[in-house]
């Protein structure tokens, strides 16, 4: 009897994976040259849209889709510090695309890239001039009378005051997501501001707006090692073209931030981070108080389990404070701030339950 | 941790852990802090003196300065939001445009 080849020493199982190993450092090498070159940058925020409504840098767009067979229409109120492409990343990554597919007519309030003519932008003007106009617009396209709105982050906010503060706001549905209610449980974020060790002014430049590269810092110090493990990743998965691909997706948006209208960003400081009126249940605004238990319809409360920028206890006072304690449901997600937007888990996790939920809270369309 | 990892990313893995979780805790602290708004209030500081003086120099020879321009900017901008409110204004009186509804 001639003795057994253990496993680990087959000729066939070790010239397999020399070939492999060989195959994808080939590949490695390739996509390394591509990488280090920015060369084939992935296509983002790729989703065909058409733009039904433009006033500023404010644009209002709607993604063509397969058939609409669901209505409100979905309209996404992207927040103020990111750009809006991270909830349509890629194809077949894109919560845009899967709300499309799944047959919700999807509308994206993008606010671009805010100047000097933006210095001035208060809360007022996002809640009671750009929202007003932009989903006048939609019913008046889609020709449905109501919507479902869905808020990103501070978008969230802007969500939860239009629908709160406008009788005609007609909202069925109020989605928000990662939407910080509770400021002092920010942490880090915005501990510098919350404190008084910095004055909204210091961090203005001679635009008028908070520059991107302070709101970049801010997020970067929150885990200023982490880039080490991702790029270690990337060389460990440089052969795989499709997680590379999505390695620079996230890469690009990451380091794409804008700048903060001056004037939202002394209202943000002053009420929400140092009064932290949210709490309060209302907030003053164009010489009114809006209540935001007056949000009539639907809320969902959605929110990232691991989120390190609005962790959860910044999130879960939603449930006591916004809309009819009866329509209010919670959905909590795996994921961080911004992988429960986009990635394998928000594809896994949030589209399928987000588009569920919109759809049970939606009808047929005729 | 996923069990298919090389031995080599495990080990860059926990070696950023090791060092990154102290980091985090230390740009938490209130020492960080307490550096971050003085080295802002520094830079802020330096920065401003460097362009009082370079100002003086090219208004000595009657040039403008950088702030000239950003003051001009500034006042252009302002000149161009008041236009376009008022351009909106006018397309609301004429109806093409939806007034905003406030309670």
């Amino acid at each position: 009897m001639s003795p057994r080849v253990p496993t680990a020493l087959n000729p066939g199982d070790v010239l397999q994976r020399v070939n492999r190993d060989v195959e994808r450092s080939i590949l490695r090498a390739r996509n390394g040259i591509r990488y280090v070159r920015g060369t084939n940058r992935p296509a983002l925020g790729a989703t065909p849209k058409d733009v039904v409504w433009k006033s500023g840098k404010a644009e209002l767009w709607r993604y063509k889709g397969g058939d609409r067979r669901y209505g409100p229409p979905v309209v996404i109120i992207h927040s103020l510090v990111s750009r809006s492409y991270i909830l349509d990343l890629r194809p077949g990554n894109s919560t845009v695309e899967y709300l499309t597919g799944a047959g919700l007519d999807v509308f994206m309030l993008d606010w671009g890239v805010p100047d000097e003519l933006d210095a001035d932008n208060d809360l007022e003007r996002y809640v009671d001039w750009y929202l007003p106009r932009a989903l006048a617009e939609v019913r008046r396209v889609s020709g449905h009378d109501e919507v479902t709105l869905v808020g990103y982050c501070l978008g969230g906010v802007l969500a939860a005051l239009y629908a709160a503060g406008h009788e005609e706001a007609r909202v069925r549905n109020l989605i928000l997501m990662a939407t910080p209610m509770d400021f002092n449980e920010m942490g880090a974020m915005v501990a510098l501001l919350r404190e008084g060790r910095l004055n909204p002014e210091e961090m203005i430049d001679e635009t008028g707006n908070v520059p991107a590269d302070a709101l970049y810092s801010g997020f970067y110090m929150l885990a200023p090692t982490s880039e080490v493990a991702q790029k270690a990743m990337l060389l460990e998965n440089l052969w795989n073209d499709e997680f590379v691909e999505g390695f620079q997706a996230m890469a690009t948006w990451s380091r794409d931030h804008v700048p903060f209208p001056g004037a939202a960003f002394r209202q943000l400081v002053e009420l929400l981070v140092r009064q932290n009126i949210l709490m309060t249940g209302a907030i003053p605004l164009g010489g009114r108080q809006v209540v935001l238990a007056n949000v009539r319809g639907n809320v969902l409360n959605a929110m990232a389990e691991r989120d390190n920028v609005v962790p959860p206890p910044a999130v879960e006072p939603v449930m006591e404070l916004v809309g009819d304690p009866t329509r209010r449901e919670e959905l909590r997600l795996p994921g961080g701030h911004v992988t429960f937007g986009t990635g394998r888990s928000a594809f896994k996790h949030t589209m399928p339950k987000l588009t569920a939920w919109i759809i049970d809270h939606s009808d047929p369309s005729p | 941790m996923p069990a298919n990892q090389p031995l080599w990313l495990r080990a860059v893995i926990r070696v950023e852990r090791t060092i990154g979780q102290p980091i985090e805790a230390a740009v938490r602290s209130d020492t960080y802090f307490d550096l971050v708004s003085t080295t802002t209030r520094v830079q802020r500081k330096v920065a401003g003196t460097a362009e009082g003086v370079s100002r003086r120099c090219l208004h000595l020879l009657n040039l403008p300065a950088g702030s000239d321009i950003r003051g001009l900017r500034q006042q252009l901008a302002r000149m161009e939001r008041r236009l376009n409110e008022l351009s909106h204004d006018v397309a609301e009186l004429d109806g093409n445009e939806p007034p905003s509804g406030v309670t």
